[in-house]
């Protein structure tokens, strides 16, 4: 593709920024409160960890465990950045149709605004959670600072996680053409969503048989995978065929949301809307 | 007086906010504030039956000055008294005798249908079912509501809406109401029968109405006393003749002439001795009709019309006041001079 | 008591809105009571993997943390149900002036606000509360008496109230914010402590919850008054109603003092 067509879609990411920006009120808060769930999870897993016999649980021990918590919630700050809020507020003011006269790609537009979003969550709060994480690391935890190799597999790792839930937040997002309810499908995705990708409960604690379903669904290569590259927990052949198993999800989701868009467009134009 | 509003201000205080993305990120830490004085110091009295007219150009003060008198927002300082009650003391008192109507939004409940709107508006009134039953009756004469009675407002066309959204402020029967730019974005028959029914409306029951308009016809058709705020600030406060009689000084006459070379001959400087700027001349080939506009102070009409007469055959004459909507446009842009406002309104209080 | 009854036919109407919106929308009902199910079974399964390596968590054992975790959905459900609507001041109504319409009308302005709209997806924070008691119970954590039964009674309605105190508090903020969703959302969040024992927190935020924003009477205080012998209800329960009244008290001086400070919209 050529460079300048690539440049249309970059004031899309930086309006969305700028807006964010400008609610500066929400800007402090949404960090505040986006640490909520890390802290409630620490602490719960210290209390878990506290009970147990053994020092290691699913495959990690209580180190790797506030690891595995902060950059689960680093990670999914940048990563569960979704299109379905641009989608929904499209079909309400009926400006889709509009969309499909402009000489953009629908869906590369929206993408466009939520990397604006990932960018600025980049920036605040993950980057600095990291840094302190490191910090913390070192000083209380004793360990050493992640090394070169893994923060930038760890970075492209996350990239492609973002680009996973991106696509498929746009395939999920399709449904506000078919239903006005988004709320409560909403509500049960982000349920889905933080249960399966590992959010909640690294994969590695459920039963084999559904680690290999697990294996199945473009869940886990959200938010699991580059947690896991992070704390260096594959290496050569498996590492390789975890970043591998995410490009299949980008491609396969990409494909999948093309067909979705071209079925909903044809039906647009014959309804009109 | 059923309304008195006294040295009524109000202020808004808003953060400042920067362009641009640096400027985005600049509004992240400053703490700057800007202060606006949307209404100052303004008094006024209306007496019960009246329909004033409340006008002035976007961002004057005339919605905030509405707000206030209704009990929506509190004045920085001063006093209204609706029917001698304070809408900022006893809200709730207040709200059972006036009605509101916001031609922008409505007051409706968007999904229900209309008709579960009004039994709720009953309610909320505490409207008798004797009183219910005879006012929907006139209202729906005047106003004719029946015709899209079970659909829910979002359906409704605006014309319809605003009919709807009328007979809501109505149905309790208020003494006093006020109307925010009523007519707006409505066709011209509709306008029209919006107009009826708030004539019918003061007629019958001696209502009191305030009305925001930008729509001159509003005025011309309904209004029998106009107030002009500008920038927060009254400038005018009197009757429309009144204005048309100070401010109007301009008139048109337009002849059609037999000739019009005779016509041209006529030179209204040197044969009335006034001055070039007092007035101006302008032809039109095709109509063949001579146009003049001048100031009634420096010159008469039967002068310039005699001035014509003597030098060829007028066919038909046409004399044109300044349009309202000329006048209000005039103080809009230019203001009122100091003297004359502080004359206007040592006249009418 | 007449101004009473008047508030009481037009909640009717209302109420009689709402059972017409139920028929009328049953799939958008359905899809947010999976919603709401799939929320709370997440929670649950986190529960049953962790409890698959540990016996009991901090002392406390799964169908006592189950019993903790119901607990705190039906004040919770509760609110939602009746109170929605505050949620729009803190986003929409005043920012946009739609809060407007609200003082034109003679009555009490909270009143209006949370009548309006009474909230079907909780119905499914309902259902799931009190199907995880029910889990619970037959898992024998507490023994039912009268007395508990009037004490849950009292529990549930005081939580509620302390919900809705919040919610109208931070919302309340809006009229000098204009939009202050994000912070209300931000002290909301914080009931999610309170569905675990506070006592696995550090000391900050065990006080927060306890005190500054009792998220804790809510759910893990009261809910361990039936769970543990020799914990007074007066010292859990008790305390939970005495705050319930005086952050409502303080919530409602907000609102009012809010209402004033209100500025419409600029048009």
């Amino acid at each position: 593709m050529k460079k300048g067509r690539w440049r249309i879609y970059l004031p899309f990411t930086l309006n969305e920024i700028k807006s964010n920006l400008a609610y500066k009120g929400s800007f402090y808060l949404f960090i505040l409160c986006s640490c909520f769930g890390a802290f409630i999870s620490y602490y719960l897993w210290m209390a878990i960890y506290g009970s147990s016999e053994t020092g290691v649980l699913g495959g990690l021990t209580r180190n790797e465990m506030i690891l595995y918590v902060f950059m689960t919630y680093v990670t999914s700050n940048i990563v569960n950045v979704g299109v379905v809020g641009y989608i929904e507020n499209d079909v309400r003011e009926g400006a889709v149709v509009m969309n499909l006269i402009k000489p953009i790609d629908y869906r590369l537009s929206l993408i466009s605004k939520a990397l604006g979003v990932v960018v600025y969550r980049f920036l605040a709060p993950s980057i600095f959670v990291w840094i302190g994480l490191e910090i913390y690391k070192v000083t209380v935890l004793g360990m050493k600072v992640v090394s070169v190799k893994d923060a930038l597999l760890y970075l492209l790792s996350a990239f492609f996680s973002v680009l996973i839930y991106q696509l498929f937040d746009f395939c999920f997002g399709l449904m506000a053409f078919v239903t006005t309810y988004m709320f409560g499908l909403k509500m049960a995705k982000n349920a889905l969503v933080g249960f399966l990708t590992g959010q909640l409960i690294p994969i590695s604690f459920f039963p084999e048989v559904f680690q290999k379903v697990f294996d199945f669904l473009p869940f886990s290569s959200m938010i699991y995978t580059p947690v896991m590259v992070y704390l260096g927990k594959y290496s050569g052949e498996a590492l390789a065929a975890v970043l591998l198993r995410q490009v299949f999800w980008i491609v396969l989701l990409y494909v999948l949301g093309t067909f979705l868009w071209q079925k909903i467009t044809k039906r647009l134009i014959v309804l009109g809307g | 007086m059923v309304i008195e509003v006294n040295n009524v201000s109000k202020e808004f205080v808003s953060p400042k906010k920067y362009p641009g993305l640096k400027g985005a990120i600049k509004g992240l830490f400053s703490n700057e504030k800007v202060r606006k004085m949307a209404v100052d110091d303004i008094s006024f009295s209306i007496e019960e039956g009246e329909i004033v007219g409340y006008i002035g150009s976007n961002g004057a003060g005339k919605s905030t000055t509405i707000k206030m008198m209704t009990g929506i927002l509190t004045p920085t300082s001063g006093q209204c008294l609706i029917r001698g009650i304070d809408p900022s003391k006893e809200r709730k008192k207040n709200a059972q005798n006036i009605g509101v109507v916001f031609g922008q939004r409505t007051q409706l409940w968007w999904d229900l249908p209309l008709s579960e709107s009004f039994s709720i508006l009953k309610e909320i009134y505490n409207v008798s079912d004797e009183d219910y039953e005879s006012q929907m009756k006139f209202l729906n004469e005047v106003l004719e509501l029946e015709e899209f009675w079970t659909r829910p407002v979002r359906n409704l066309s605006l014309g319809q809406r605003m009919r709807a959204d009328l007979g809501a402020a109505l149905l309790h029967n208020p003494k006093v109401l006020y109307l925010d730019e009523p007519t707006i974005g409505l066709d011209l028959v509709v306008k029209d029968n919006i107009r009826k029914a708030i004539r019918e409306i003061n007629q019958k029951y001696k209502t009191t109405v305030i009305l925001t308009t930008h729509d001159i016809e509003d005025i011309e058709e309904l209004c029998s006393r106009i107030i002009i705020i500008d920038d927060g600030k009254k400038i005018y406060d009197g009757s429309l003749e009144n204005l048309k009689e100070k401010y109007g000084v301009t008139r048109k006459v337009t002849m059609e002439v037999k000739n019009l070379k005779e016509a041209l001959q006529v030179d209204l400087s040197s044969d009335l001795n006034v001055s070039k700027e007092a007035y101006e001349v302008t032809t039109d080939k095709a109509t063949n009709s001579v146009e003049v506009t001048f100031d009634k102070h420096c010159l008469s009409i039967s002068d310039v019309i005699a001035q014509y007469m003597k030098r060829t055959e007028v066919k038909d004459i046409q004399i044109q006041e300044t349009e309202l909507s000329e006048i209000v446009k005039e103080i809009y842009n230019h203001g009122m001079e100091k003297e004359t406002k502080q004359s206007e309104e040592g006249m009418v209080s | 008591m007449k101004e009473l009854k008047r508030y009481g036919r037009l909640y009717k109407v209302f109420v009689a809105q709402f059972f017409k919106y139920l028929v009328q929308s049953k799939a958008d009902f359905f899809i947010g009571l999976m919603g709401f199910f799939l929320t709370q079974a997440a929670g649950i399964a986190f529960l049953y993997l962790v409890f698959e390596q540990i016996p009991t968590l901090a002392d406390w054992t799964l169908p006592q943390l189950i019993f903790i975790y119901g607990f705190a959905q039906i004040p919770r459900g509760i609110d939602h149900l009746f109170t929605d609507n505050i949620w729009m001041v803190a986003w929409w109504y005043v920012v946009n002036g739609q809060f407007d319409r609200y003082m034109l009308r003679p009555m009490n302005l909270f009143f209006q606000v949370i009548c309006e709209k009474l909230q079907p997806d909780a119905l499914g924070e309902l259902m799931v509360g009190i199907l995880l008691l029910i889990i619970s119970l037959s898992n024998g954590v507490i023994t039912v008496s009268g007395t508990k039964i009037l004490l849950f009674i009292i529990s549930m309605i005081a939580g509620a109230v302390i919900y809705t105190s919040v919610k109208l508090l931070f919302a309340s903020f809006a009229f000098w914010m204009k939009v202050s969703g994000p912070v209300l959302y931000t002290a909301y969040q914080l009931a999610d402590f309170a569905k675990y024992p506070t006592e696995i927190y550090a000391k900050g935020i065990r006080f927060m919850i306890t005190w500054i924003i009792p998220f804790g009477f809510v759910a893990y205080l009261p809910a361990s008054y039936f769970l543990k012998p020799g914990v007074s209800a007066w010292s859990t329960i008790g305390v939970e109603c005495v705050l319930a009244v005086v952050f409502f008290a303080i919530a409602y001086g907000v609102f009012h003092f809010g209402t004033r400070a209100y500025e419409s919209a600029g048009n």
